[in-house]
Parts: structure tokens; C-alpha cells; sequence
């Protein structure tokens, strides 16, 4: 089985139907992009994923787990997927040690030592080993954005999704995030990620998906999709986004 | 003698709550016409007037309203004025309500962007004009809520009136549950009348108030 | 004015004002610690709990709310002993309090739990918390910051509202007021002076709540 599996999902919004019937299958290892408009369904994809929000229909499997049953215990499984959002979603009333430290803490019950110790890693990862006893609001955009990471990163997931994570960022700042990024697709974590960063798309990703209207409209290797498009509506997506 | 508890004395207990009603709405227009000089005062632009409002305001809401009514019901006889009973604690409540309205209000009108100020005065409109068009219709507004809500917590601030022997809802109750020996069901009978009459505000006020959350 | 104002006889009687001032501090500090704990569990109620919870909770703040104390207390004081139930006065006293500073604590808590962001709790899931774990150690403390004020100054009135069990004659301030009243007939100047010590006790308070917060919400 793979490491995820969606199977026939259908997702509503009150009348507003955002997926359906996704099918899609994604292997340990893979580095997936999923493209495309707003609205196009690509966020609430990821967040079916480790059941942020719940699927009408269909099923959703993800490391042998069922996600769309209602009595799973998602605990767990949200302890191996890493989850990082396009705002951070850092915890404004504790350090950058602690907002690392509280999952392995709370979670896994790793005591404080062996916990600072993780976090140390963890931050030397994304390369802000410095700023441990920082406070959120003490960083810039950037920086706290790799620190979402290196809090994901602390409890070791068997995958990783990123919704839209370099959106909110200056231009500037967007780098030093996709770099610690590629280190971990060479590092060989499986990631999912929805970006309108064509170009890092292009470079790191393995696959490519295109969402439109609710539906996987289009996907294929990184290279030929963004070089032989297939549909006239990836052609006038990309066209749009690449100028 | 010990009587039954029966429909006359729920109709003596309603009736009672008239003298409630007479005495909140005389607490707040006292408290309003003392409350509004406190607003204004508390924005002037001079010093000296700022500090009287924000002394008010402080020593007002530093002392309990029972300790208030007694200085008022036994100040005055000292100051050789001899006042009923009930315009003392009226005249007490007005203190204290202005002691909290004028803070509402103050706050309202500090809450209006200096950019309205500006935006009015740059079409050619005086200070009190400014005022009276532009800074008090918002201002009105915004203080509904908080005072609308003050107002039931006057309504429940009159039974302390009960304790200066001022006949209104909670003393009535006080001397039936004495005639009757029933003070649950007399107590719970002059609650519920409260209730009858602070419930509909509070609502009334939470509905002002998402009405202003929605027209910002 | 054909009256001279006498102090000096409220001051003779400053141990007894001293008595009294003691047992509104202890009422005030029971008070804070249990009206604290059951406005964060009505609230919490409120918050997560289901809908017979949330109608409970939601019931109990209403009843509190439009109700005036002076009334709480006497349904207690006088209406409870009708049930069998015998109460001595400061527990009454303490449990009418308490029950109402609750429900305008679980106001406030409730306010102050619904401004912390979505987006937080979606973070602390989707590190693999549970909702308890999730309020314990990303809603809770930013909730109880952002409404400081409001819940300090709901406390600072209840040392105020405190006044009012003097009606069942618990001895605090109040009351100790009233007693030297009827023993030197010296009305005025006697409230008068409970008033200013209310005052002093209310800046006291203030004074304490601004260094808690310091030392609970502080940033190295």
C-alpha cells in the first residue's frame, strides 16, 4: 500500500462542493507539487490528508491508517505527519525551544534533556540554532516559518505537507525556506507541497499536480509537465503564471 | 401572625417593582447628567479638568455602592437637610452610576479615530459642530451596549436600597418572607422578578453590540 | 454647621475595623480562587462541552447575571435552611459569592478563550495533541492574557461587593461599620472612613494584580 492513498474523496463546504471524487496515490519518497488556482481545492487536499477537516465521502489512507473513519485515533498518526501552514502557526506565549520541545514533550513524553536536545537538532536543521531562546515575535518571516519546520522536523514524521508556506513571506525571505526544503527532499522525506513557486516546483519536485475545479486535472513527472503540458487549462494556468 | 403565602402576596411583590423601576430610572438620570459633565470633562483638552473626571471616576468605583448610600442617607441630616429616605439612596446612585456611565462615555468618544476629527474638520465644520454631527451619532453608538448593560446592573444595584429601608422589590420580600415563613419561595419570587426585568436588557444589549461588530 | 465632626471615636474603635478589614480580605481571596475555578469550568463547559452542558452553563451565567446579589445571598442565607440544609454564615456567605463572581468570570473567560486564533489549536493538532493538551498549553494562557484587565477589575469589584454580606451579618468591614455605628452614633464619619478603606484596599488590589501579571506573563 502506499504511504498515502485518496480514494474517490468528495469534500463540501455547506453547497459549495471543493473536491471531487480525488483519486491519488503517493509513495515513500515522492516529492509531490500540487499547482493551481485558488479555490481549485489544493489546500483542503492536504488537510483531508491528516484530517483537519473531515471528508463527506470517500476514503483517505494514510500510513495504513483510515483517516475518513470516524473513530480513528488521529493522535498518532498526526505525530508522523508533519504539517506546516502558510501563516506558521507559531505559539506566541512560548519560546522557539518550547514551541519545538512541546511536541516530543506532550506527545511522546520525552523528558526535558533529552527534548532541548532534539530541538538543538531540529533548529540546526533549518539553520537557526542561535535563536532557541527566542520568542516569535522576536523573528523575522522567514525565520519563524523554519521554525514551524524544525517543530514538525522534532517528531521525526514519516511525511511532510507545506500549505502554501512561502506565501506569506517578503520575497526575500522566500529562499532561506526553500533551501532548507531541497536539504530535506535530498535527505529523502516524503513531501507534499502546495506552492505557486514554479520554478522550486520544477527543480526539487518529483511529481506535479495540477488542481482545477475540485479535480487532479493533470499530473506527470516535474519536467515533462511544466514543459509539454498536456490540457489547454494547465497550458493557460502556466501561461498566467509564468511571465 | 404567620399568614399563608398566597396570589396577594405575589401581587404586592410585582406591585414593588415599580418602586424598583422608579428608582433606576431616576439613578440614571441623575448618573447621566452627572456622567455626561464626566465625559466631557475626562476629554477636555485641560489638564486640571482630565485629573477631576479620572479623581471621580477612581474614588467612585474604589468604594462599595452600600458605603456610598449610607454617607449619602446619613450625610445629609448632618448638613442639616432633612431628605426622604429614598432621595437619598436615589441621590447615592446617581454618584455611583455617573461614576460609570461617565467612563463609558468617555471611552466611546476616545474610541473615535482622530481621523474623524480631522475628516470633519477639513469640510469646514466648528469644533461643537464637529461634535454634534460627526463624533457624538458614533459615539452613541458605540456606548449603547456597555450602557444599555449598566443599566441592569442598576436595576439590580436598587435592592441594596432595601437595606436604608427603601420599600421597593427586595425589601418587600424581605418583610413577606417574615409574615409568611417562606423565605425560598419568597426569595426565589422577587429573583425571578429581577430576572423579568434585566434579562430582556442584557439581551437587548448583546444584540446592540453584534449589531456594531457586524457594521464595522 | 451645628455638628463637629468626631473621628476620633471611629479611630478608638480601629481594632475592630482592623477585624473586619481581615475577613474581607480572606473573603475576597476565597472568593477570587473558587469564583476563578468555576467561571473557567462554565466556560469551559460553554466552549467544548455538549449541549446539555452548554445549556447548563449557559443558565446558570444568565440566572447569576440578572439577578442581584443581595438576593443570592438571602435565597442561600435564609431559603436553604428550609431544605434541611444548616450553614453557618461565612461559608454562605463565601459560597454566594463565589457562585457569583463565577458567572461573570465564565463571561469574561469565555471571551478571552474565543480570541485566541483557530489557526493555533490546528497547529497544536496537527502535532498529534489532544483537545485537553491543546487548551492546557496553547489556548489557556494567551486566553487569560488577553482579558487581564476585564477579570482583574470583576475581581477588584467583588472586593468591593463583598460589602453586602453584611446583610447576613458576616463581619467584615461592612459590618464592623455598622456596629461602631450603633455604639457611638457617629453615622457618617464612620462610613466615611470605611469608605476610604475600601478605597485603600481597592488601589492595594490593583497594585497586586499588575505585579501578577508581571510575573505570570512575563518576557525574559
Amino acid at each position: 500500500m502506499s504511504l498515502v492513498e485518496l480514494r474517490s474523496v468528495v469534500k463540501r463546504f455547506g453547497d459549495h462542493t471543493v473536491l471531487r471524487n480525488v483519486d491519488l496515490n503517493v509513495e515513500k519518497g515522492e516529492i509531490i507539487a500540487i499547482i493551481g488556482r485558488s479555490g481549485s481545492g489544493k489546500s483542503t487536499l492536504l488537510r483531508c490528508i491528516n484530517g483537519l477537516e473531515a471528508v463527506n465521502s470517500g476514503e483517505v489512507w494514510v500510513d495504513g491508517v483510515a483517516v475518513h473513519d470516524p473513530r480513528a485515533d488521529l493522535r498518532a498518526l498526526r505525530a508522523q505527519v508533519g504539517f506546516v501552514f502558510q501563516s506558521f502557526n507559531l505559539f506566541p506565549h512560548l519560546t522557539v525551544e518550547r514551541n519545538i520541545t512541546l511536541g516530543p514533550r506532550i506527545v511522546r513524553g520525552i523528558d526535558g534533556k533529552a527534548a532541548e536536545a532534539i530541538a538543538r537538532d531540529a533548529l540546526k536543521r533549518v539553520g537557526l540554532e542561535e535563536k532557541l531562546h527566542a520568542y516569535s515575535d522576536q523573528l523575522s518571516g522567514g525565520q519563524q516559518q523554519r521554525v514551524a519546520i524544525a517543530r514538525c522536523l522534532a517528531m521525526s514524521p514519516k511525511l511532510m505537507l507545506f500549505d502554501e508556506i512561502t506565501s506569506a513571506l517578503d520575497p526575500e525571505l522566500v529562499g532561506e525556506v526553500l533551501r532548507v526544503l531541497e536539504a530535506m527532499a535530498r535527505e529523502g522525506m516524503t513531501m507534499l507541497l502546495v506552492t505557486h513557486e514554479m520554478n522550486f516546483a520544477r527543480r526539487v519536485a518529483s511529481r506535479v499536480l495540477f488542481m482545477h475545479e475540485g479535480t487532479i486535472f493533470e499530473q506527470g513527472p516535474a519536467r515533462e509537465f511544466f514543459e509539454a503540458p498536456k490540457t489547454e487549462e494547465l497550458r493557460s494556468f502556466l501561461g498566467a503564471v509564468l511571465h | 401572625m404567620i399568614r399563608d403565602l398566597g396570589w396577594i402576596d405575589v401581587f404586592y411583590l410585582a406591585l414593588a417593582m415599580r418602586w424598583t423601576i422608579v428608582l433606576t430610572l431616576l439613578g440614571l438620570a441623575g448618573g447621566s447628567a452627572i456622567g455626561l459633565l464626566i465625559a466631557a470633562f475626562g476629554t477636555s483638552r485641560h489638564v486640571p479638568a482630565r485629573l477631576l473626571a479620572q479623581g471621580y471616576v477612581g474614588v467612585v468605583q474604589g468604594i462599595p455602592l452600600l458605603a456610598w448610600l449610607f454617607i449619602f442617607y446619613f450625610g445629609f441630616p448632618i448638613f442639616g437637610v432633612t431628605v426622604p429616605g429614598w432621595i437619598a439612596a436615589a441621590i447615592g446612585l446617581s454618584v455611583y452610576a455617573a461614576g460609570f456611565l461617565g467612563e463609558i462615555w468617555r471611552g466611546a468618544l476616545v474610541s473615535i479615530p482622530k481621523t474623524q476629527w480631522e475628516a470633519a474638520a477639513s469640510i469646514g465644520l466648528s469644533y461643537t459642530k464637529q461634535l454634534r454631527h460627526v463624533i457624538i451619532p458614533q459615539a452613541v453608538r458605540i456606548a449603547t451596549p456597555p450602557t444599555v448593560g449598566f443599566v441592569v446592573q442598576l436595576i439590580k444595584n436598587t435592592s441594596l436600597a432595601a437595606v436604608i429601608g427603601f420599600v421597593e422589590l427586595t425589601r418587600e420580600g424581605q418583610m413577606t418572607a417574615a409574615a409568611t415563613l417562606q423565605p425560598l419561595a419568597v426569595f426565589m419570587l422577587v429573583a425571578l422578578g429581577y430576572f423579568c426585568l434585566c434579562y430582556p436588557l442584557t439581551q437587548y444589549s448583546r444584540f446592540l453590540e453584534r449589531k456594531l461588530r457586524v457594521a464595522r | 454647621m451645628a455638628y463637629s465632626f468626631q473621628f476620633r471615636d471611629v479611630f478608638a474603635a480601629r481594632d475592630a475595623l482592623q477585624d473586619g478589614l481581615v475577613l474581607t480580605l480572606q473573603l475576597t481571596a476565597t472568593t477570587i480562587t473558587f469564583g476563578f475555578a468555576i467561571g473557567l469550568g462554565a466556560a469551559a463547559a460553554y466552549m467544548y462541552g455538549g449541549p446539555l452542558l452548554r445549556r447548563a452553563a449557559q443558565t446558570y451565567v444568565e440566572v447569576i447575571r440578572n439577578t442581584p446579589l443581595l438576593v443570592q445571598l438571602f435565597v442561600m442565607f435564609f431559603g436553604l435552611p428550609s431544605l434541611g440544609v444548616k450553614l453557618d454564615v461565612i461559608p454562605v456567605a463565601t459560597t454566594a459569592l463565589a457562585i457569583n463572581l463565577g458567572a461573570y468570570a465564565a463571561e469574561i473567560i469565555r471571551a478571552g478563550l474565543e480570541s485566541v486564533p483557530k489557526s493555533q489549536v490546528e497547529a497544536g493538532l496537527s502535532l498529534g495533541m489532544t483537545r485537553g493538551e491543546v487548551f492546557r498549553h496553547i489556548v489557556l494562557m494567551p486566553a487569560l492574557r488577553n482579558v487581564y484587565p476585564s477579570l482583574t477589575s470583576q475581581f477588584v469589584l467583588l472586593m468591593l461587593a463583598t460589602s453586602v454580606v453584611s446583610q447576613i451579618a458576616a463581619p467584615e468591614l461592612f459590618y464592623a461599620g455598622s456596629i461602631i455605628q450603633s455604639r457611638t452614633y457617629r453615622d457618617f464619619e464612620v462610613y466615611v472612613v470605611i469608605a476610604v478603606m475600601y478605597l485603600a484596599v481597592s488601589l492595594f488590589l490593583r497594585a497586586i494584580f499588575a505585579i501578577c501579571y508581571h510575573l505570570l506573563f512575563r518576557r525574559p
